[in-house]
């Protein structure tokens, strides 16, 4: 019986050193990987790079992915520490930023996440809404879902929607007497 | 969990001023770069008081 799969042992015979991911890290040590992190930071350009970053609404959390992502990629740190000194690089552009009168913005607050009100709740769970506004606006919301439903985006408007006015029909047929443009010079 | 939500947690917790417990004691020295040591060099940097400093003063005043 013939099998595709690798030998037992493949693995102790492949060359693990293509990236430097799959070398263990240079920095293993939690203050100098920070300390590490912190002096790329102060490099001029990464520097000026990271502020112009803020300048653009970057989050902070964002930089720090990028920073770290780096530092992971080149081998210098591993995942695990990358994640632990995330707190302190985050902390230490926040810093740089106040330094610099920068607007910065961290990136940990959930902005997007919809927030769960009791009507939110009714509706998900199919409960009927007792306040009358409120009521009539689902009334509102239903019937639009319906008519979208029904007719869809793309469908044949309504008979009574193509109808044309009868101004427009008549300049249609040419009906419509033209105004003579004025002589200005006159 | 992806990377990015596990740096937003890690950020989280040390905005909070957790402590990388199990990472301080394997150094007898414990680590240097703490949540008080960036609101201190915050508060060199800025000359004002970070709002932990202002927390800590205001407990120490109340205890008083």
């Amino acid at each position: 019986m013939r099998l595709n799969a690798p030998i037992p042992g493949a693995n102790y015979l492949s060359d693990t050193r293509n990236y430097a991911w799959h070398r263990p890290p240079d920095i293993v040590d939690y203050d100098e990987a920070v300390s590490y992190l912190i002096d790329k930071i102060d490099e001029p350009e990464k520097k000026e790079l990271v502020f112009a970053m803020l300048g653009i609404d970057a989050h902070i959390t964002t930089i720090v992915t990028t920073i770290l992502l780096q530092a992971v990629s080149k081998g210098k740190i591993g995942i695990d520490l990358a994640i632990l000194c995330a707190g302190p690089l985050a902390r230490y552009i926040e810093i740089s930023a106040k330094d610099v009168d920068i607007k910065y913005e961290m990136g940990i607050e959930d902005k997007d996440r919809v927030a769960i009100t009791p009507t939110l709740l009714k509706i998900s769970l199919g409960m009927s809404i007792d306040d009358p506004e409120e009521q009539a606006t689902g009334d509102i919301e239903q019937s639009m879902v319906q008519e979208a439903a029904n007719r869809g985006l793309m469908s044949m408007p309504e008979p009574s929607d193509m109808v044309a006015s009868p101004e427009e029909q008549a300049a249609m047929l040419g009906e419509v007497t033209e105004e003579e443009p004025e002589d200005e010079l006159s | 969990m992806t990377f990015d939500d596990a740096v937003k947690k890690s950020i989280k917790q040390f905005l909070k001023g957790k402590l990388l417990k199990d990472t301080a004691a394997l150094k007898p020295d414990g680590v240097f770069f703490t949540p008080e040591y960036f609101d201190d060099l915050e508060e060199e940097l800025l000359d004002e008081k970070t709002d932990s400093t202002i927390e800590k003063e205001e407990e120490l005043e109340d205890e008083a």
